[in-house]
C-alpha cells in the first residue's frame, strides 16, 4: 500500500513537471505555429530568477511569483525584436529560436561559471501521515500545476482575450478585419507562453540541479508531447505532457531505465504515427 | 485544422523576397560557421625572453559548455603553475609560453583547436581534456599524427596505456582500494551501484564490484541510466526495498541532485544507509542540501582541508588570483590537481632530459618525481604512464568534508 502510494505520487509529481514544461511550448506552437527551440532556455531563465532571489536572500516565494513576469518580459521583447521576423518561415524560426536559446544558455552558463547549483525549496520538509511521507514542495508542485492548467484553460477558453487569441489563430485576416490587432495578440501569446516556461522553471528548479543545460532535457520530450497531444489545442499539449511524463517516470518501475528512456519515444512516435494530428485534435478545429 | 499551422504571415510572405532558399542557406551557413570556429584562443607569453625562444605549453580544455566547471579551474591552475615556473627562472633557462585553447565540451571542435596547437603553434607538450571521450578524441591528434607529448589530468576509469600519453589523475584502484573496505566496515555489505550510462561508470564499477566481492561485500543492484535522467523514483524504491547498506554512486549531474534528494526523501539516510561517490569534491558540496548528503564518503587525491602545508599554500595562491574565490574552486574532481601535478612532473622531466624533444622528455617523464604537489608528493610509476599519489577518504558532515583516512603513495595499478 505504502509502496504503491509512493509510486503513484512519484509518477504524479513528474507528470506535473512535464505538463508545466509542455504548456508554454504547446501554447506557442498551437497559437502561433512557431516551434520555440528557446523554450528550454525560458525554463532556465525562470530557474535563474529563483536562483537570484536565493543568493540575494529574498523570500523564495517572491521568486516563484516573479519568475513568470520576468520571463514574459524577455519573451515579449524577443518577440517584438526578433521572433516576429520569422513568422514567414517556420524552418528559419526553428533555427532562429535555437540560436536565441544558445545565446541565453551560454550567457547563464557564464554568469554561474558553468556550475551545478542548488536552490532550496520555498517549502522545506515532508508531510508525514502514518508510514507515508512526501516532500512538501512536490505536493506544492502538483497543486500549482493543477492551478496553472485550470487558469490557462479558462483564460484561453472563457475570456475575451482567449477568444481573440483563438480568432487570430483560426483566421487572422478575418480577425484583423474585425479590429483585432493580431500583431499585438501574437506578442501577448508569446509572452504568455514564455511566462508559463518561466513559472515551470521556478517550480522545478528546487527539485533539480540548477545548471545551464537544465531546460534542454525537457525540450525534446516536450516537443514530442506537443506532437502527441495535437498541435492547435491547449488541452492537447496538457494531455501530451501528462502522457509523456507518466511514461517517463512510470516505465522505469517495469523495465530497465535505459530501455524505458527509449520506449517513451517509441510509444509516442507510434501514437503520433497512428494519429498524425494528435490525440485531441478532433475535439477542436 | 491539420498539421502545423502556418499563420497568416505565410501567405503574403512566401512571394516576398525575404524568404528564399538562398536566404535559408545563407542563414544556415552563417550559423554553422559561427558555431564551428569559435573565438576561444589565448596566448600568454612570459614577461622575459631567451635567445632560444620560449618553451611552448599547450593547454586544451573545456572553457565553455557543460564541462566548463572543470575546464575553467583547470586552465587557471595551469596558468598558475606556469607563472610560478617562469618566476623561478623558467626551464633550462627558457621561459614558458602558454597557449590556451577552448575545446568547448565538444569533441569535434576540440580536434580542430588541438590540431592548431600541435601543427600551427608547434607546442612542446599538450595538457588537458576532462572527459574520457575528449581524451580519446584528441589523443591521436597529439601523440599520433602530432608526435607531441600529451598529459591528461582528470580522474578516470584507467586503461589508457598509449605511449607518450601520461595520466596524472587518480585511477579506479587508487579511488577504490582504500575506500571500499572502509565502506564495508562503516556502511554494510549490501551495495547498490546506480550509474550514468557511459564509459567511466561501467569500467569503474567493474573494478569496484571486484573490490566489493573480494572484501566480503555483495553488489545487489547495478543499474545504468541515461545521462540526463532526472527522475529516480523507481531506483530509489528498489534501493529501499532491497535493504541496501551502501549506495556507491556514479550518477553524474544533472541527474545526481534529484537522485540524492529522492533517496533522502525516501528515508535512506535515516535508516542508516551510507552514500559514497568518488568524484565528490568541494564543488559537489553545492549539489544538495547538507542534510541530504550527510555522511557521504569520497576518496580523492586532495581535499582543501587536508594537513599539508604545500597544498594549503597552493590553494591560497589560487584563491588570491581569482576573484571568484567561492565559485570556481581549485579541487580534485575538476582535474585541477592532476593539471598542477602534470605541469610540475613535465617540468622535472624536461630539466632531467635537458631538452624538449618528445622522446627525451617522455623517457624522463616515465620516472619523474615531484616532492610537493596538491595532496603531497607524487611520481610516475615507470612503465605505467600513471602516477603514484596520496589518497584521502573524506566524509561530508554538515556541509563540510572531514578527512577520515589517508593512504600514502597508492599505486595506480594500470598498464602493467
Amino acid at each position: 500500500m505504502e509502496g504503491a502510494f509512493q509510486i503513484i505520487f512519484n509518477v504524479l509529481c513528474y507528470t506535473s513537471i512535464m505538463i508545466l514544461v509542455v504548456l508554454g511550448l504547446g501554447v506557442i506552437a498551437s497559437m502561433m505555429g512557431i516551434f520555440n527551440f528557446a523554450h528550454g532556455e525560458f525554463i532556465l531563465l525562470g530557474g535563474y530568477t529563483l536562483y537570484l532571489f536565493h543568493i540575494w536572500g529574498l523570500p523564495l516565494w517572491f521568486g516563484i511569483v516573479a519568475a513568470p513576469f520576468v520571463v514574459a518580459i524577455v519573451g515579449v521583447v524577443l518577440e517584438r525584436t526578433i521572433i516576429r521576423r520569422f513568422y514567414a518561415a517556420p524552418i528559419v524560426a526553428m533555427l532562429g529560436t535555437y540560436a536565441i536559446g544558445v545565446i541565453i544558455r551560454e550567457t547563464v552558463r557564464g554568469l554561474i561559471d558553468g556550475l551545478y547549483l542548488r536552490v532550496p525549496e520555498p517549502l522545506v520538509g515532508m508531510f508525514v501521515v502514518g508510514d507515508i511521507s512526501v516532500s512538501k514542495w512536490r505536493v506544492a508542485a502538483i497543486l500549482m500545476t493543477i492551478l496553472v492548467v485550470t487558469i490557462s484553460y479558462l483564460l484561453l477558453n472563457r475570456t475575451s482575450f482567449g477568444l481573440r487569441v483563438r480568432a487570430s489563430l483560426e483566421n487572422p485576416e478575418l480577425a484583423r478585419a474585425s479590429g483585432i490587432s493580431t500583431s499585438r495578440i501574437y506578442a501577448a501569446t508569446f509572452g504568455f507562453g514564455a511566462a508559463l516556461a518561466g513559472l515551470a522553471g521556478a517550480i522545478i528548479t528546487p527539485l533539480m540541479m540548477f545548471n545551464a543545460d537544465m531546460g534542454l532535457r525537457f525540450v525534446i520530450q516536450g516537443f514530442l508531447a506537443v506532437m502527441l497531444g495535437g498541435i492547435g489545442t491547449f488541452e492537447g499539449s496538457a494531455v501530451g505532457g501528462a502522457l509523456i511524463g507518466a511514461m517517463a517516470s512510470g516505465l522505469p518501475y517495469m523495465v530497465n531505465p535505459i530501455l524505458a528512456d527509449v520506449l517513451v519515444f517509441v510509444v509516442a512516435i507510434v501514437l503520433v504515427k497512428l494519429k498524425p494530428s494528435g490525440l485531441l485534435s478532433k475535439w477542436r478545429a | 485544422m491539420e498539421g502545423i499551422i502556418l499563420n497568416d504571415h505565410t501567405k503574403y510572405s512566401l512571394t516576398d523576397k525575404q524568404f528564399s532558399r538562398r536566404i535559408l542557406l545563407q542563414n544556415a551557413m552563417w550559423m554553422s560557421g559561427a558555431i564551428a570556429t569559435g573565438i576561444g584562443s589565448w596566448v600568454f607569453p612570459a614577461k622575459w625572453s631567451h635567445a632560444a625562444g620560449p618553451i611552448k605549453v599547450g593547454i586544451a580544455t573545456d572553457l565553455t559548455g557543460p564541462i566548463s566547471f572543470g575546464g575553467i579551474p583547470c586552465s587557471r591552475v595551469a596558468k598558475l603553475a606556469i607563472d610560478q615556473i617562469n618566476a623561478d627562472g623558467g626551464i633550462l633557462g627558457r621561459p614558458l609560453e602558454m597557449y590556451l585553447e577552448d575545446t568547448a565540451s565538444n569533441e569535434q571542435i576540440a580536434v580542430g583547436v588541438v590540431r592548431k596547437l600541435v601543427q600551427r603553434n608547434r607546442v612542446d607538450v599538450v595538457l588537458g581534456g576532462i572527459t574520457s571521450s575528449m581524451r580519446n578524441a584528441i589523443k591521436d591528434v597529439i601523440v599520433g599524427r602530432g608526435r607531441t607529448l600529451y598529459i591528461y589530468p582528470q580522474l578516470y576509469e584507467g586503461r589508457e596505456c598509449t605511449p607518450n600519453l601520461f595520466c596524472t589523475g587518480p585511477t579506479p584502484a587508487q579511488q577504490c582500494d582504500d575506500l571500499i573496505p572502509w565502506l564495508i566496515a562503516n556502511g554494510g555489505k549490501r551495495f547498490a551501484l546506480p550509474s550514468a550510462n557511459y564509459v567511466w561508470p561501467h569500467v569503474l564499477n567493474e573494478y569496484a564490484r571486484k573490490s566489493i566481492e573480494d572484501n566480503g561485500g555483495e553488489v545487489v543492484l547495478e543499474e545504468y541510466y541515461p545521462l540526463d535522467q532526472v527522475e529516480y523514483g523507481a531506483t530509489v524504491k528498489r534501493i529501499m526495498d532491497e535493504k541496501i547498506d551502501v549506495v556507491f554512486n556514479t550518477v553524474i549531474p544533472p541527474g545526481l541532485g534529484p537522485f540524492i534528494k529522492q533517496l533522502y526523501e525516501a528515508g535512506f539516510l535515516k535508516r542508516g544507509g551510507r552514500l559514497s561517490c568518488v568524484y565528490y569534491d568541494e564543488n559537489a558540496l553545492n549539489f544538495n542540501a547538507a542534510e541530504e548528503m550527510e555522511g557521504l564518503a569520497s576518496c580523492l587525491d586532495y581535499f582543501q582541508n587536508i594537513d599539508d602545508p604545500f597544498s594549503a599554500k597552493l590553494q591560497a595562491a589560487y584563491q588570491k588570483i581569482h576573484a571568484h574565490k567561492d565559485k570556481v574552486l581549485f579541487t580534485a574532481g575538476s582535474g585541477s590537481t592532476g593539471m598542477y601535478r602534470g605541469v610540475k612532473l613535465w617540468e622535472a622531466a624536461v630539466k632531467e632530459a635537458g631538452a624538449v624533444d618528445r622522446d627525451s622528455v617522455a623517457a624522463a617523464l616515465d620516472h619523474a618525481k615531484i616532492a610537493n604537489g596538491p595532496g603531497g608528493p607524487s611520481n610516475i610509476v615507470p612503465g605505467t604512464y600513471h602516477c603514484q599519489m596520496n589518497m584521502y577518504i573524506a566524509v561530508a558532515k554538515a556541509g563540510k568534508y572531514e578527512i577520515i583516512d589517508k593512504a600514502d603513495q597508492v599505486h595506480p595499478k594500470e598498464c602493467g
